[in-house]
């Protein structure tokens, strides 16, 4: 026994972790950032104008209604819905061909066990001078094909969003054999592009927006959306 | 909405299966589930035209020949003469009423109208009301029955814009405020239009004769309605999104068709007021401009071929869209509905090019957040919600729970919270942080902020140098110090008084500005990758932990590494969590202790002591088998 540190045995310094909802924001915001996105940041509270009117949401869209939309100092602010007025901000101050990636908490005035009044986004939008559905296709199957692996099937469906026309929501097809709704996209509203003084005569565009915890939820085998919010060390600890 | 298979099949000259029908609805854009053979649509808030059987058969005529043996009342039918004015004309465009006056009751019903209530195990209502109900199922358009009799004054469409209050016809009171347009009889409202009928003017089992009401309301004044007034409304659910402003003859001549295949009518006039023409969206017919939308090649022929298929009509170089499609005015609607048709799959991928520009705007963000991890601490979101209300705080209009109607402005509850939370869960060293913005009023002013908050109290470290120390603002400065060398961080000791925890360690808080930390030097320069690997949650118990010490004499500091691979290698389904916080070296004598912690816990239960021994004692016979290693006491 010559020294002290020859017997000493090793120290474990335990790590911590980075939240399993913000590596799984991270991860997606990679993936885009690889595929040529310029990440983005923006408010989480809004203004109407940003939040709703410049994405061609109508006043009387369901969505802008006091049960379903955080409303602030008498209605001077929205709590963000989403994180697409990051984009529009981005696509004011921009000239077009770009491609932006925003991602960060939205508010929804929900609560139940499968809904949070808080919860995070990643969005992506392409502007640029004739880019198609075609394109959007193929731009989606490279990220769910880096988010999951390249054998899974892939299904695209119409659905209905304001600011994209053609849209689409697209689903995974799950082990188990069911469809599982991954994401939103489509073709940018014309309106919208007009909107940020963009114009849509020249210029076209996609967009898709993910929900992180559904993502993360599907990676790390969670099924409780509420548990990532507990704060719980047991529960944090196993994604470190 | 749910609609049996077989009113599909019925229709459709094809008779496709259930899967290739569902297969079709969803490449359309209408998500459902199958239950019973029953299909459960969820129609997108844009199609209200969808919200019926005729509607979803009308969209699935792109696929198949569909047939629609509805019979409709074909004879001549005399105008009524009805005391009615429309003061909301721009609320109310159109609105028909018919008469129809029965001879005998009603007591059993047949065809779809029995199939219906039978099939989806509907309650009946009375006779009129029960038609009434399905045809809005059937058409998507709904209409409203007054019982005739109970008429007794001239009929006011109006706008009013003062509290009123009237009994509905499902008996609940509904109490109005703001703007509302609403049907009055004699000054009493009888009818929130669009929404719910009132209860003086319903009908009933014996009702003979009836007022039938189909009218088309703007959508954007109906939005909402029914949710204020917390009312079950179907009705108001397809105003809301757009009924078919030339349905109103069909429908009603649907209806009375229905009357007269159940008992014999005695009487039946009509009335049709128009205060505006319907006149067709039309959209140029540019073709190419679909290719260019969609990246497709598809023909001008099979354009049009689609577009017919779909009801749309072409009018020498215009598309004409048909009444009831609300949702279609631009060369981007149009190229939804070829897709659609196509098949969002069947459109060929494209490759995209980028042109990447990087930016990596959270760096400095990023390395506080891998130093904090590698010094053991876990991050952590919370929600801005709170019941704290700090000058200048922001208030929400609408909160969820009424209790937290502020926005935080500072982030030591919410920390405190999760601090408290853990160790009422029986952690004795817990380091949390966040990383977030704030926002808050002041003068006129939104203003943002974004701070750095960390929470840490209990023991340093799980290991045999930090297993005694406890956290404190010396020590949380010292790390900080490493990170930031030339900053004097104000560590606070928060006070445990009122505090729900029995844990009496001392808290220590950092709350600080990221842009007063941007201002001085950062030393640690790594950031840490996220794991692209994503570790698969094992669940956690919800029943309480217990630990065993056990402390070994090693008298050949040689096998400490025999015995750390032995326990450390030990798994059972129980045992959490291993390791080492004591180590004594004896020079004189010549040994080494080392006390090792066994943290045991169960998903399922409270583990008994005998349990807990029981693996205990597998692990002293399994280190017995070191010779010179010793267990004192034992």
């Amino acid at each position: 026994m010559s020294n002290d540190k020859d017997i000493l045995p090793k120290i474990n310094l335990e790590k911590g972790g980075f939240h399993p909802i913000n590596q799984t924001k991270d991860f997606i915001l990679n993936i885009l950032e690889d595929l040529g996105f310029t990440h983005i940041d923006g408010p989480e509270i809004e203004t109407e104008k940003f939040n709703f009117d410049m994405l061609n949401i109508k006043k009387t869209h369901p969505a802008r209604q006091m049960h379903d939309t955080f409303y602030l100092n008498n209605k001077s602010y929205v709590m963000r819905t989403h994180t697409s007025p990051v984009q529009i901000r981005a696509m004011l101050e921009s000239d077009p061909p770009f491609a932006f990636s925003s991602g960060g908490k939205v508010y929804r005035k929900d609560d139940d066990a499968t809904h949070l009044p808080m919860f995070h986004q990643v969005e992506g939008i392409v502007i640029d001078s004739n880019v198609t559905f075609s394109h959007l296709k193929d731009l989606i199957y490279k990220i769910i094909y880096k988010l999951f692996d390249e054998k899974i099937n892939i299904r695209f469906r119409p659905s209905y969003f304001p600011f994209t026309e053609p849209s689409a929501e697209v689903d995974i097809l799950s082990e188990s054999g069911d469809w599982l709704e991954i994401l939103g996209c489509g073709i940018v509203n014309p309106i919208v592009i007009e909107n940020c003084q963009i114009d849509s005569k020249k210029f076209n565009g996609l967009a898709f927006g993910l929900g992180v915890e559904r993502i993360a939820m599907l990676k790390y085998g969670v099924n409780d959306i509420r548990d990532f919010y507990k704060s719980n060390l047991d529960f944090l600890c196993q994604f470190k | 909405m749910k609609i049996p298979y077989k009113y599909f099949k019925v229709a459709i000259e094809e008779k496709p299966s259930i899967n290739s029908l569902s297969n079709k609805f969803f490449q359309l854009g209408h998500e459902h589930q199958i239950v019973n053979n029953i299909f459960d649509f969820e129609i997108t808030p844009n199609r209200g035209d969808c919200l019926s059987l005729d509607g979803l058969l009308r969209d699935l005529k792109v696929f198949f020949n569909i047939q629609n043996h509805n019979e409709v009342y074909t004879n001549k039918i005399d105008n009524l003469r009805i005391e009615f004015k429309n003061n909301s004309k721009s609320f109310c465009p159109k609105i028909s009423f018919a008469k129809i006056k029965i001879k005998n009751s009603v007591n059993d019903y047949k065809g779809e109208l029995k199939n219906y209530f039978d099939d989806l195990n509907i309650p009946t209502n009375n006779f009129f009301t029960d038609i009434s109900n399905y045809l809005m199922f059937e058409t998507g358009q709904p209409t409203h029955c007054y019982d005739f009799d109970k008429l007794t004054g001239k009929i006011i469409l109006e706008e009013i814009d003062y509290d009123a209050s009237f009994d509905s016809v499902v008996g609940k009171k509904i109490n109005l405020s703001g703007n509302n347009h609403v049907f009055k009889m004699n000054n009493e409202i009888i009818n929130l239009a669009g929404v719910m009928g009132g209860l003086s003017t319903s009908c009933s089992e014996s009702t003979s004769a009836i007022l039938l009401e189909c009218a088309y309301f703007q959508p954007d004044s109906i939005m909402g309605k029914a949710v204020k007034y917390d009312i079950n409304s179907e009705a108001a659910h397809k105003f809301e999104r757009g009924v078919d402003f030339l349905s109103h003859d069909r429908v009603i001549r649907r209806f009375i068709q229905i009357v007269k295949n159940h008992t014999e009518i005695e009487e039946v006039q009509i009335i049709s007021e128009n205060y505006k023409e319907f006149k067709s969206i039309a959209i140029p017919l540019e073709h190419e401009k679909i290719n260019d939308i969609l990246g497709s090649k598809i023909s001008e022929d099979e354009y049009l071929c689609r577009l017919n298929a779909l009801g749309f009509v072409i009018d020498n170089d215009k598309i004409l869209v048909p009444s009831y499609r609300n949702d279609i005015s631009s060369q981007n609607d149009l190229a939804e509905e070829i897709a659609r048709s196509i098949g969002y799959d069947n459109i060929p991928l494209k490759k995209i090019e980028i042109q990447s520009v990087k930016n990596d705007k959270n760096l400095f963000e990023d390395k506080i957040r891998s130093f904090l991890i590698t010094h053991g601490f876990f991050e952590v979101i919370n929600n801005p919600f709170t019941s704290a209300m700090e000058e200048n705080s922001m208030i929400v209009d609408n909160p969820l729970d009424s209790n937290k109607k502020y926005l935080r402005k500072v982030m030591i509850n919410s920390l405190i919270d999760n601090l408290t939370y853990n160790e009422r869960r029986q952690k004795d060293s817990v380091k949390l942080f966040e990383i977030s913005d704030v926002y808050y009023f002041e003068k006129d002013e939104l203003k943002t902020k974004k701070y750095l908050s960390i929470i840490a109290s209990g023991r340093v470290g799980k290991n045999y140098q930090d297993f005694s120390k406890k956290i404190n603002a010396k020590y949380m400065k010292g790390i900080f110090k490493s990170l930031f060398p030339e900053l004097n961080a104000d560590f606070k000791i928060l006070p445990r008084k009122n505090l729900d925890s029995k844990s009496q360690s001392e808290i220590i808080y950092l709350e600080i500005d990221i842009e007063v930390l941007k201002k001085t030097r950062i030393e640690f320069n790594k950031k840490i990758d996220i794991s692209t690997e994503f570790t698969q949650y094992q669940g956690i118990s919800d029943f309480p932990s217990s630990y065993r010490d056990l402390s070994f004499l090693i008298k050949d500091p040689s096998e400490i590494e025999a015995l750390e691979k032995l326990i450390f290698k030990f798994h059972n389904q129980i045992l959490k969590e291993v390791f080492i916080f004591d180590y004594f070296f004896n020079k004189e004598k010549n040994f080494i202790k080392l006390g090792f912690r066994f943290v045991f816990q169960s998903k399922e239960k409270t583990l008994t002591i005998e349990e807990i021994d029981n693996i205990m004692n597998s692990i002293i016979k399994t280190t017995s088998q070191l010779n010179s290693v010793e267990i004192p006491g034992i």
